[in-house]
């Protein structure tokens, strides 16, 4: 799945398979907020196949390790979301089912 | 199945509808309302079909 | 010159360090609405884009935590609206996307027509059925890939037998009248050869499907429409669900839609006075604008509801323009799910969450 030189371990690109925007364009921003990426990028080379090409060159680093890095950041929000999510649902309903047991009375 | 005996093929008559069993060499007509018009009847063979 | 005295061309005492300027905050932050087009589309990702005005870009996770707020706004059995705050676009939108098109649901897939004299066709019939929204807990169930047998861990099979009596009213056949068939498949393969004979069916279940489904399954909405019957008309047939996702095919699709807007804000450049003002508070469609009465015989517009603005610029329109400025708010979305299957929006979502969680943790195992 990974094309890149393989004399300089610091820009690759990553051919995904079975992935779209959804997971590329999250990605491309959570690299972009690392500050050892010097460039990264994606692109879909034709809409009717279903892969993705990701770009990454690095300041020095393995571009391997800060794509993974930049994924495992990725779910890291991820969980967050879902904990924030959670919290505000049951927060909600609690707060609905006090504001009915008012009405009732 | 006997040879000599065939299965009578149920049609439909065009004109009123009505239900109508025939063995070969029978009058191609109704017994309802004498309509020369009959329609077989479709098959219930399973056909099969993706819901897309 | 000695280095002490040496000053940076960036480092001037009118430029506040830290601090973006205030027309490149609103770049930042701010999607501005013109009049003809809107500007400062696309927003900057870069962490280091502001780097040599010395303020940091970046939104590290831990920052993100700090600062991502979720507030609930409506919610019920299958419509649900929430803010969600202080995340980039682009995985607001993977959220969206993954709802659309790869959360799963349970949808009828394949159709075994026995019998079909209704003025449908077949083809037509069978893509109704696709289409009707069932009540069952994808979660309960496995995507059954091409060389499964069908089994109650991966097909639901629903069974509808109705026909017309000759000389009764035309009939209508209703979603509620598809009949679950908890132990599988009842129609042979092939034909047998005498009465009562045992023969393979369309499907093998091991057991009852109630051992996985714990509760009856049905169809969602019980009033939907199938096919209308004349006299003397039939339908025999059996309907296979199973599970998958939207990106196959749309009736996967566990939501009618879901969709987000940025905040949007209005801001009144100028003080709006007297008969400018009521002009203004009549002009707005959603009633974004007041009047507020400042006392001594005057009256000035303020902005009421900004959230209600649909950016229709129907305000921008005329001398008005310079006093006005719609924007929205980059990081603030105002997310909308409805749901169309048998699961709560609110459930949706966190499996919509979970779904791009997996598509990371795919990643990284086979890059590891």
């Amino acid at each position: 799945m990974e094309h890149g030189s393989l004399t300089d371990e610091s820009s690759s690109t990553f051919s995904l398979i079975d992935e779209d925007h959804t997971l590329a364009n999250s990605v491309r921003f959570v690299l972009n907020q690392d500050p050892r990426v010097s460039f990264c990028g994606y692109s879909i080379p034709h809409p009717s196949d279903n892969n993705v090409n990701i770009r990454v060159q690095t300041t020095g680093d393995s571009a391997k390790d800060v794509l993974k890095d930049a994924l495992n950041d990725l779910a890291g929000r991820c969980k967050h979301v879902q904990v924030t999510f959670d919290k505000s649902v049951t927060g909600f309903k609690a707060t609905q089912s006090t504001n009915e047991m008012k009405v009732d009375e | 199945m006997d040879p000599q005996q065939p299965e009578p093929v149920v049609y439909l008559c065009g004109d009123c509808g009505a239900e109508c069993p025939l063995k070969s060499g029978d009058v191609i007509q109704c017994r309802d309302c004498g309509y020369r018009i009959l329609y077989k009847k479709r098959t219930r063979r399973i056909v099969q079909y993706e819901a897309r | 010159m000695s280095k002490g005295s040496f000053t940076s061309a960036l480092n001037m005492p009118d430029v506040p360090m830290g601090k973006l300027p205030d027309h490149l905050e609103v770049q930042r932050t701010r999607v501005v609405c013109k009049a003809d087009a809107p500007i400062h589309t696309e927003g900057i990702q870069f962490s280091g884009a502001y780097a040599a005005v010395g303020v940091d870009n970046s939104n590290p996770l831990d920052k993100f935590k700090r600062d991502f707020k979720i507030d609930v706004i409506r919610l019920t059995k299958d419509e649900m609206e929430f803010d969600m705050i202080g995340i980039d676009a682009a995985i607001a939108n993977a959220f969206r996307r993954i709802l659309i098109s790869e959360v799963p649901t349970m949808t009828i897939d394949k159709v075994f027509m026995v019998d079909n004299t209704s003025p449908i066709v077949d083809e037509v019939l069978a893509h109704r059925l696709g289409l009707i929204p069932l009540d069952a807990d994808p979660r309960l169930f496995e995507y059954m890939s091409e060389h499964d047998v069908p089994n109650e861990r991966n097909t639901i099979v629903y069974r509808l037998n109705v026909s017309c009596e000759k000389g009764s009213p035309r009939l209508t056949v209703k979603s509620d009248q598809l009949e679950w068939l908890p132990d599988g498949s009842k129609l042979h393969e092939v034909a047998p050869s005498y009465p009562g004979e045992q023969q393979k069916t369309y499907t093998s279940f091991s057991g009852s499907q109630l051992e996985v489904s714990r509760r009856a399954l049905g169809v969602k909405h019980k009033d939907i429409t199938i096919a209308r019957l004349g006299p003397g008309q039939t339908i025999e047939l059996e309907a296979h669900a199973v599970k998958g996702i939207g990106k196959v095919h749309a009736k996967w699709s566990p939501v009618a839609t879901a969709w987000y807007r940025m905040l949007p804000e209005v801001i009144l450049l100028k003080e709006i006075k007297g008969e400018e003002a009521k002009k203004l508070v009549k002009k707005c469609p959603v009633k974004v604008f007041d009047i507020e009465d400042l006392g001594n015989g005057e009256e000035r517009a303020v902005v009421k509801s900004p959230r209600a603005c649909t950016l229709c610029r129907e305000c921008l329109r005329g001398e008005s323009e310079e006093q006005i400025e719609l924007r929205r708010v980059r990081d603030h979305f105002i997310f909308t799910i409805e749901s169309a299957s048998a699961l709560p929006p609110e459930v949706l979502f966190k499996e919509a969450v979970e779904v791009l969680h997996e598509k990371c943790d795919r990643v990284i195992s086979e890059l590891s």
